[in-house]
């Protein structure tokens, strides 16, 4: 029963993000990247870490689709069309992903693959918090710093030139 | 399993009635405001006409315009609703009635109903009319900024308790209300606020003013998928009333009533505060609104989460 559970969300998964990537409305395809994400944060609550499926729809669904699509929106000749699917370089695109499915594949075919399930307590919110404040301080912060300079790259962009 | 399943069907049942009250309440409400009688005809002082009104909507046509965006106009009513359902999941009626109590409770429901946003954009966009459009535009944008100070409000009320967990907090509220410490009273303020500007209520909706933009987002919409939006509407009311009843008001907790009791009456005593509100406030301009989220309500957010941080470390 459970194990269903998880191949239904799965397959969902997979389906919507071949939707997403083969639709020709861009605005469709953005609503498919939507059900993609949120098919993504229900593993994760199957996977017992709600954490992460909350901040999976908050950051994900409720964020970055939402702005995807005003972009979409305040975009001109852009909605409505269908654009080309394929770049000058799918050839080449092509080849690359074969290979990294290749080693991929191997790579997880060679993988010894724990047959139980180690007893891990779930993390609570508090360890993950203290954890990002006093191990990943640094990166934590370096994160906040790339954040930083893509607001203030963003700013420059969109700033009126006179 | 089979519990789940009837919780959910309890859920689906309450969101019906609600909705269907809720509507009538604010008939009665605006009615009275303005010194008219409101529905009178339908059952004792009309608490039939939202039956009527339920049968009627089942019964109408389902007009599918010329020219939708099929996929986004079909799927939209649903991306409005069930993320409203889904965040039952976490409301405590009382200290047993509630379906599931995550540890991570108010962040969950912050973030399903922040798929919304979603639904009202895949309308205005599916309907292939500029008011629409434009609707659903005002809406997203608003949403969006609210969302911010909403968000922030909320954080100090988890610094306050020291978790996320629905009953966790309504316990931390034990030895008084939330809202009567000074810095939770102005966090409070600033929920209720960005909470009505979130569902798009007067004076915050411009998103559905009727003198420029016929109804908004759901314009072109009628029969059962009207009333879905309606009934998220009215759902997505509820929902922020029973959210600050919990954060703020002390949840079910009360002398003498079961704690059901109490939780439905502070929570509909807040729905009917912002029906009062919708009827006596005027409608604010779409960049008055814009400006308020981010140039007043979200610095006083941020400088009240400072202060009071400062306060708790030390």
């Amino acid at each position: 029963m459970n194990e269903a559970a998880f191949y239904f969300i799965a397959a969902g998964v997979c389906v919507f993000a071949v939707m997403a990537v083969t639709g020709r409305d861009i605005f469709h395809c953005a609503l498919w990247l939507a059900m993609t994400l949120l098919s993504v944060a229900g593993i994760y609550f199957y996977l017992d870490a709600p954490f992460l499926g909350v901040i999976q729809i908050l950051v994900y669904v409720g964020g970055i689709i939402t702005l995807f699509v005003f972009a979409i929106k305040l975009t001109a000749n852009i909605g409505y069309k269908s654009i080309r699917q394929t770049s000058k370089q799918w050839a080449l695109a092509l080849f690359i992903t074969a290979l990294l499915l290749c080693v991929l594949s191997r790579v997880f075919a060679a993988h010894p693959w724990a047959q139980t399930v180690l007893n891990v307590p779930a993390a609570s919110i508090a360890q993950i918090g203290r954890s990002l404040m006093m191990n990943y301080a640094v990166p934590f912060e370096f994160m906040s710093v790339i954040l930083l300079a893509a607001m203030v790259g963003a700013i420059v962009i969109g700033k009126d030139k006179r | 399993m089979s519990v789940i399943f009837l919780k959910g069907l309890a859920v689906l049942g309450f969101i019906a009635v609600s909705a269907m009250f809720s509507i009538w309440l604010e008939r009665k409400i605006s009615a009275w405001i303005q010194n008219r009688m409101g529905p009178m005809m339908t059952g004792f002082h009309g608490t039939l006409q939202p039956v009527a009104d339920t049968i009627k909507l089942l019964l109408k046509e389902d007009i599918v315009p010329k020219g939708v965006d099929f996929l986004s106009w079909w799927l939209a009513p649903f991306f409005v609703t069930v993320p409203v359902v889904m965040a039952f999941l976490v409301i405590p009626f009382s200290s047993k009635w509630i379906a599931l109590d995550l540890n991570v409770g108010v962040l969950y429901v912050c973030s399903v109903t922040s798929i919304c946003v979603l639904g009202i954009f895949m309308a205005g966009w599916g309907s292939n009319n500029k008011y629409s459009l434009l609707g659903g535009m005002r809406s997203a944008a608003q949403i969006i900024s609210y969302e911010v100070p909403l968000l922030l409000s909320v954080l100090l009320v988890v610094m306050q308790s020291g978790t996320m967990s629905m009953q966790g907090i309504v316990a931390a509220q034990e030895h008084g209300w939330f809202i009567l410490k000074p810095h939770l009273t102005l966090a409070f303020l600033i929920y209720f606020i960005s909470a009505t500007a979130e569902v798009n209520r007067v004076p915050f909706d411009i998103p559905e003013a009727e003198s420029e933009l016929v109804a908004g987002y759901h314009t072109e919409y009628s029969g059962m998928k009207f009333a879905m939006f309606f009934v998220a509407e009215y759902t997505n009311m509820f929902i922020i009333s029973a959210i600050a009843t919990t954060l703020f008001l002390g949840g079910w907790q009360g002398p003498f009533l079961p704690g059901l009791v109490w939780f439905l009456l502070k929570s509909y005593g807040l729905v009917a505060f912002l029906m009062w509100m919708r009827w006596t406030l005027p409608r604010v301009r779409m960049d008055q609104m814009m400006s308020f989220a981010w140039k007043v309500l979200t610095p006083m957010a941020l400088l009240n989460l400072l202060i009071s941080g400062w306060f708790m470390v030390k």
